[in-house]
C-alpha cells in the first residue's frame, strides 16, 4: 500500500495504456457519481487501462466491459496503480 | 373481455431489452409520446392462453437515479405501481456491472422477475451462470435467456405467467445488510438517516430504497422529503448529509450495492472473468484520426448497401408504373369507363402505389443496415469517434449515421434515427436532418442552378453546402436547448459494447414487419395527399387553365410575388413537398404545357425543353428565389410521414415543417431582393 500511496492522486486521465490499477477515489458532483457507479466504478474496482491518447475518451476495462469515460471526466478519477 | 395484465421491461442499454420487446409484440405495437415528456413511449401487447399481455418498453437507463428525463420517466412508471410484473434485464454476459440495475430495485415493492439475457454469448466466452442459484438465492424467479433465439420462448412465457401468477417481490434485508455498518450499532449513517425519517414512506418504496437516494443526493426524492417531512427531521437528515461520510453517501451506496451483487455472482457463476477484448480492429475503430476515417468508410458502405439491398423494390416500382398505367388506360378505355375514373386509377392509385413501393424499399434497407450495425456493435463506437464532433450540436456521435444516410433518401433516415438513446436528441436530429438533401433534391437543385446560372451553376452547389451547415448551426440553437437540456449534455460515459454476431433470421424478421408496418401507413398518407394534388390538378380537356390548381394559385399571386415566386412556381414549390419529382413534373406542365398535370414517378421530366422554357420565362431574381427555396423545402410526403410516426406527434411534425417552410420562404425572399439589387 505504501507504494500506491507514493503516487497519491494519479488520476485516470494522467495513466498510461495496458496498465492495471484499482479506482482509488472518485471526485464529482452527485450527478457525475452516480452515472459512473451505475456504469460499474467504485473505488476498489480493479480494471486495465486500455486506451489513453491524451484526448479521446479513455477507455478501461472493468467488470467485464469496455468503458469510455471523457477525457476531461476521467481526471477527476483517481487511481492506484498495480505496480 | 378477457384478463388484461401489465408488463414493463427494464433494463440498461445494450440489454436486449428492444429485441424482447419486438420478439414479444410483433406488429402490435404503439410509440408515442409520454405525457409532457418528450421521452418515446413504447407499448405492445401479446396475447397468450387467452389474457392479453400488455408491454411497457421503459427507456433504457444504468439504474434508477433520476438524472434524465428518460430516467425520471422510468422510475415515475415503476413507481406509479401500474404494472403487474417489473421484467428486469440483464446481460449474463456482463452479469456483474448489469445486475447494478436489480440492486438499485431492491427496496421497491413490486413484483419482479430476472431474465439473464445472452445466455448464449456468456457460454461463448466461457462463462457459466446457474439460474437457479440466483434464483434460490434472491427469492425471485430468475431465467436464463436468449432474446435472440425463438427457441427461448416457451420457457419465458412458462415463467412470466407463474410470475404473474405468485408475485415475489425483492427482499431489501440482505441489501441493508451491505449498506449498514453493523459495528457502529445502529449509529451508521443508513440507519440514522432511517431514524430521522420515522415512519415515512412513498409508495412502493421501502425506507431502506428513500435513505438509499437521499444519500446519492438524489433530487427528486429528496424534493419528495423536504416536501412531506416535519421541519426537525428535514433538518436531521440535512445534518447528516453535511458530514464528511454523507458527502460520500453516492459512493457508500454504490460500493454496497456492488458487494451485494458480487456475492449473487461468486455463488452462482463461474468465477472466471471474460478475457479481455480489445482487438485490433477497436484499435483503429477507437483511433482519434483513424477511427474517424474508419467510420467514413463504413457509412460510406452502409450507404452502398442500402442502396443494392433497395435496388429491387425501386426496380419493381418504376418498372411496374408504366406497365400497370397503360393497362388501366387500355382496360379503362376498352370498358368505356369514364375517363375521371382512369386517371384517378392511373395516377393516383397506380402511381401512388408505385412511387410507395419505391419509397419504402430505402426505408426496408436503412433499417436493415442500421439494425446489423446495431446489433454488431459497432453503433457505440460511432459515438466514440464522433462524440466531439457533434456534441457541439447537443448529438450524441452515433447521430453521423443517421445524418449521413439522409444523402440517400431522408425519409429511410429519418427511421434511422431510432438509433439515439433519448427523444430529445432523436427529435433533434430528425430537425437537422430535413436539411440534408436526398439525392433527388440534389438533381433538382442542380438542375435548376445549371438552368438558371449555367456556369456558375457549382458556385450554388458549394453554396448550398455552406447554408446546409449554417442551417445545423441554427436548429442547434433554436431546439437544442429546448430537446437536449445543457444539464444531459455531459461528458461521454458510456460502454463499448463487445461485437457480437448478428442473428439473421431475427434482424430479418423485425426489420420485415417494420417495413410492412411503415408501408401501409405510407400508403395511405401517399394516396390521401395524391387524391388531393390529382383532384386540384385535374383538368377535363387537358387545359390547365381549368385546373383548381390554377385558379388557386393566380388568386395568391400577390402574396406569393412578395416572396419571389410567380404562382408557377410557387405551385412547383408546393409540389416539391409531396415529392422532387412531382416539383419537375408541374413544371413541365405549367411551363411546357406537355406531360401530365402532375406525375409521381417520371423522373425525367427534367428534358432540354423545360430548361429552356424556364430561362427564357423566369427571371434572374425569381430563379435565385425559387432555387433558394427549392434548397430547404420540405423533404417528401414519406419523410413527412415517416417524421411523424419517429416523432409520435402531430405537433412536432407541424413544427419541423413549419420551419422549414419559414426557413425556405425566408432565404426564397432574401434572394430575391439581392437579386433585384443584382440584376
Amino acid at each position: 500500500m505504501k507504494n500506491a500511496d507514493f503516487v497519491d492522486r494519479l488520476s485516470l486521465a494522467e495513466m498510461g495504456e495496458n496498465r492495471c490499477g484499482t479506482v482509488a477515489q472518485i471526485e464529482g458532483d452527485s450527478r457525475f457519481i452516480s452515472r459512473i457507479v451505475s456504469i460499474g466504478l467504485t473505488p476498489g474496482s480493479a480494471f486495465t487501462l486500455l486506451k489513453n491518447d491524451g484526448r479521446s475518451p479513455v477507455l478501461i476495462f472493468c467488470r467485464d466491459t469496455v468503458i469510455a469515460v471523457n477525457h476531461k471526466e476521467s481526471s477527476q478519477i483517481f487511481v492506484k496503480m498495480e505496480s | 373481455m378477457s384478463e388484461i395484465k401489465t408488463i414493463a421491461l427494464l433494463g440498461q442499454p445494450n440489454s436486449g431489452k428492444s429485441t424482447l420487446f419486438n420478439n414479444l409484440t410483433g406488429l402490435h405495437q404503439r410509440v408515442g409520446n409520454w405525457p409532457g415528456k418528450t421521452v418515446e413511449q413504447a407499448e405492445g401487447s401479446f396475447v397468450f392462453d387467452g389474457v392479453t399481455y400488455n408491454v411497457v418498453d421503459l427507456p433504457g437507463s444504468y439504474g434508477l437515479s433520476a438524472n434524465s428525463e428518460e430516467e425520471v420517466v422510468t422510475r415515475d412508471y415503476i413507481q406509479s405501481g401500474k404494472a403487474d410484473l417489473v421484467c428486469i434485464l440483464v446481460d449474463a454476459s456482463q452479469l456483474e456491472r448489469s445486475l447494478y440495475m436489480l440492486a438499485d430495485f431492491v427496496g421497491i415493492r413490486m413484483p419482479v422477475m430476472l431474465v439473464l439475457n445472452m445466455m448464449d454469448v456468456a457460454e461463448a466466452a466461457g462463462k457459466k451462470i446457474d439460474a437457479s442459484a440466483i434464483e434460490k438465492h434472491l427469492g425471485i424467479p430468475v431465467l436464463g435467456f436468449s432474446a435472440a433465439e425463438s427457441k427461448c420462448y416457451p420457457e419465458f412465457f412458462k415463467k412470466m405467467v407463474s410470475a404473474i401468477k405468485t408475485p415475489v417481490c425483492l427482499d431489501s434485508k440482505s441489501l441493508r445488510n451491505e449498506l449498514v455498518d453493523e459495528k457502529k450499532n445502529g449509529e451508521d449513517i443508513i440507519s440514522r438517516i432511517e431514524a430521522a425519517l420515522g415512519d415515512f414512506e412513498y409508495g412502493v418504496c421501502e425506507k431502506i430504497w428513500i435513505a438509499e437516494k437521499i444519500l446519492e443526493k438524489d433530487k427528486l426524492v429528496c424534493d419528495i422529503v423536504n416536501e412531506m417531512l416535519p421541519f426537525a427531521r428535514k433538518n436531521a437528515i440535512d445534518t447528516i448529509l453535511d458530514s464528511a461520510e454523507g458527502r460520500d453517501g453516492g459512493i457508500l451506496t454504490g460500493e454496497a450495492k456492488y458487494r451485494w451483487v458480487s456475492k449473487i455472482v461468486r455463488e452462482s457463476a463461474t468465477p472466471k472473468s471474460i478475457e479481455k477484448v480489445f482487438s485490433k480492429w477497436d484499435r483503429i475503430a477507437t483511433h482519434h484520426i483513424k477511427g474517424k476515417f474508419f467510420a467514413f468508410g463504413i457509412m460510406v458502405v452502409s450507404l452502398m448497401a442500402c442502396m443494392i439491398l433497395a435496388f429491387p423494390g425501386m426496380g419493381i416500382g418504376f418498372g411496374l408504373q408504366p406497365i400497370l398505367e397503360s393497362a388501366v388506360e387500355r382496360a379503362g378505355n376498352a370498358l368505356g369507363v369514364w375517363p375521371v375514373a382512369i386517371s384517378f386509377v392511373k395516377l393516383v392509385l397506380v402511381g401512388g402505389t408505385c412511387i410507395t413501393v419505391c419509397m419504402t424499399s430505402f426505408i426496408f434497407s436503412i433499417i436493415f443496415v442500421f439494425r446489423i450495425l446495431e446489433e454488431i456493435g459497432y453503433m457505440a463506437r460511432f459515438s466514440y469517434a464522433f462524440d466531439s464532433w457533434l456534441s457541439r450540436l447537443g448529438l450524441q456521435g452515433k447521430a453521423i449515421m443517421p445524418l449521413f444516410s439522409g444523402i440517400g433518401c431522408t425519409a429511410g433516415a429519418v427511421c434511422g434515427t431510432r438509433v439515439l438513446d433519448t427523444r430529445g436528441q432523436r427529435l433533434l436530429a430528425l430537425v437537422l436532418l430535413w436539411a440534408i438533401p436526398c439525392g433527388s433534391k440534389v438533381a433538382v437543385v442542380l438542375f435548376l442552378a445549371s438552368t438558371f446560372f449555367g456556369s456558375a451553376a457549382p458556385l450554388f452547389g458549394v453554396g448550398y453546402v455552406a447554408l446546409i451547415f449554417a442551417s445545423f448551426y441554427l436548429s442547434s440553437r433554436l431546439f437544442g436547448k429546448k430537446l437536449v437540456p445543457q444539464n444531459e449534455r455531459v461528458g461521454m460515459i458510456m460502454e463499448l459494447p463487445p461485437y457480437h454476431k448478428p442473428h439473421w433470421k431475427m434482424i430479418a424478421a423485425m426489420v420485415g414487419r417494420s417495413t410492412w408496418g411503415i408501408f401501409k401507413k405510407a400508403l395511405k398518407m401517399i394516396l390521401m395527399v395524391a387524391a388531393i394534388f390529382w383532384a386540384l390538378s385535374y383538368a377535363g380537356d387537358g387545359n390547365v387553365e381549368n385546373t383548381l390548381l390554377y385558379r388557386i394559385g393566380n388568386a395568391i399571386e400577390p402574396v406569393t410575388m412578395f416572396f419571389g415566386m410567380r404562382w408557377e412556381l410557387f405551385v412547383s414549390y408546393l409540389g416539391g413537398m409531396f415529392s422532387k419529382e412531382a416539383s419537375l413534373g408541374i413544371m413541365s406542365t405549367l411551363f411546357n404545357h406537355t406531360g401530365e398535370a402532375f406525375s409521381l414517378v417520371t423522373r425525367v421530366a427534367a428534358s432540354e425543353n423545360l430548361g429552356e422554357a424556364l430561362a427564357s420565362t423566369i427571371t434572374k431574381p425569381e430563379s435565385l428565389a425559387f432555387l433558394f427555396a427549392s434548397m430547404f423545402n420540405v423533404p417528401c410526403v414519406l419523410a413527412m410521414g415517416t417524421t411523424y410516426r419517429e416523432a409520435g406527434s402531430i405537433r412536432w411534425l407541424c413544427t419541423i415543417m413549419g420551419y422549414y417552410i419559414a426557413l425556405s420562404l425566408g432565404l426564397g425572399f432574401i434572394g430575391y431582393h439581392i437579386g433585384l439589387l443584382i440584376f
